[in-house]
């Protein structure tokens, strides 16, 4: 059962990217739905299974962006394993929290991304205007933060609570 | 100690993945056709899907648009009010509606591609994510024809290409992406060269040469035409836009122009699909033999280009 709602989440999130966030988008960028997935995922999964549901997550988004596929797969594992690994470590579940390391993780995740894009030959992905796209995507995907983890929660979770 | 364990356990997991990232990339990057026909099913299946949930989602899109772009959309709505206002002035100076139709006619027809098989085709969306915004969605795909290379235009001229082909929608790569590289013809001077988006400018900076005697009269005039060229990728005489200056970044050894896009590729709603594909349609050079001027009182046949012998040579 997790594996479909896991499955669900992923294609939903991809959806309301592919369409609500192509016009709604604050200063000329939208949320990374999926970048946020992946930290999340991370979160509540932990350090084991995480990084491999990230992984997931962001071959899917693979598929519709214009860098080969595998770029945003290996971002995203590579963060989910630094934010499991924080959130072992050092912090607690609060929401305050979690809304911090969603923003630090979705802005390493976006910098994370234009850096291997870059390696692999797409042109002008790594200048300013990435820097400024990487911190309004960590401030919106931090606001979000309430909205989508519950979700993921709902997902990681056997059964009907 | 178990918290260590397991740190350890899952960096090597990680390791595997970044391998199979790797590997994936590699695969796509060479073109490994089933990674691309898997990639296309995906996104065939969840087609569907995004139509249905674009329809739901467009009333909080426009919503959103309203108010947070409500200064755009007024300085757009003045602009649109300003042409309406001269297309309404032509009309009571031609006195005559069916004129008027014909005008928009010719406007919207591609007199360029006469003799070539176009499609028009819908813009789904624009860019999906925040470093794709020179990328555009349409609506067809393999089953109506389309391949990787073809031309995108609209009446003003050439738009981009035909990127990623799936069964009822293409993604095109617009002329406005640094990486797109188009072979382009100064229809002024009659060179070609090479060009791509720098920026906010479209830059022609390889295969022109400064004028060797350093006549600035030799230059592309500035406001004269550029045409895709027969060399390159697309059909020739594609209108790419007007050229906007002309100088040497080294000093005097090459020529770099610069160039105003024809067509505004911020917000397209339909384009034209050029049904011909990549190299296919490029025309090989012609042959051109010099004419020899034989001076008089030589017989032709006593001529021999270097290297090649006399027929009586041969026969010892």
């Amino acid at each position: 059962m997790i594996p479909l709602k896991l499955a669900t989440v992923a294609i939903v999130a991809v959806v309301i990217q592919l369409t609500l966030f192509v016009e709604v988008r604050v200063a000329g960028v939208a949320p990374e739905l999926l970048a946020m997935l992946g930290v999340l995922l991370a979160f509540y999964a932990g350090i084991e299974r995480g990084p491999v549901l990230a992984f997931g997550a962001g071959l899917l988004w693979d598929v519709y962006l214009p860098t080969p596929l595998g770029v945003a797969a290996a971002t995203f594992a590579i963060v989910a394993f630094l934010v499991a690994s924080l959130e072992e470590g050092l912090f607690h579940d609060s929401r305050s929290q979690l809304a911090v390391i969603v923003g630090l993780g979705s802005v390493a995740s976006v910098v994370g991304y234009a850096l291997i894009g870059e390696v692999v030959g797409q042109r002008g992905l790594i200048d300013v205007e990435m820097l400024r796209v990487a911190v309004i995507v960590g401030l919106i995907n931090a606001t979000l933060t309430p909205v989508l983890a519950p979700v993921v929660r709902w997902a990681l979770v056997e059964g009907r609570r | 100690m178990a918290l260590a364990r397991r740190i350890g356990r899952s960096r090597h997991r990680l390791i595997l993945l970044v391998l199979t990232a790797v590997s994936l990339l590699t695969l796509d990057l060479n073109g490994f056709g089933p990674l691309g026909t898997a990639q296309g099913f995906v996104r065939d299946v969840l087609h569907p899907v995004t139509e249905v949930a674009g329809v739901v989602a467009s009333p909080f899109s426009d919503a959103w648009n309203g108010v947070f772009n409500y200064d755009g959309l007024e300085a757009e709505n003045q602009e649109l009010d300003a042409r309406i206002m001269e297309l309404e002035a032509d009309e009571i100076r031609n006195q005559a509606d069916r004129q008027a139709i014909e005008r928009l006619l010719l406007a919207s027809d591609l007199p360029y591609v006469q003799n070539l098989e176009t499609k028009v085709a819908a813009v789904v969306r624009g860019a999906v994510g925040n470093f794709d915004s020179d990328v555009i969605t349409i609506d067809l795909g393999h089953r109506d024809g389309l391949e990787p290379g073809m031309a995108v235009v609209t009446g003003a001229g050439l738009v981009g290409r035909v990127d990623r082909v799936d069964a009822t929608t293409s993604t095109v790569q617009l002329i406005s992406d640094s990486n797109l590289i188009v072979g382009v013809r100064l229809v002024a001077t009659d060179e070609v060269g090479l060009g791509n988006a720098v920026g906010d400018t479209f830059e022609i900076n390889q295969g022109l040469d400064w004028p060797e005697d350093g006549d600035l009269g030799k230059l592309p005039p500035v406001g004269s035409g550029v045409v895709t060229s027969s060399f390159s990728r697309y059909p020739a005489e594609i209108p790419v836009g007007w050229v906007t200056s002309a100088s040497s970044p080294d000093g005097g050894l090459s020529l770099e122009v610069r160039v105003e896009l024809a067509n505004s590729v911020d917000d397209l709603g339909f384009v034209s699909v050029i049904l011909s594909s990549g190299l296919d349609q490029v025309p090989l050079p012609e042959i051109v033999v010099p004419d020899t001027i034989v001076p008089p009182g030589i017989d032709p046949d006593d001529i021999f280009i270097d290297g090649e012998t006399p027929e009586s040579d041969d026969g010892g």
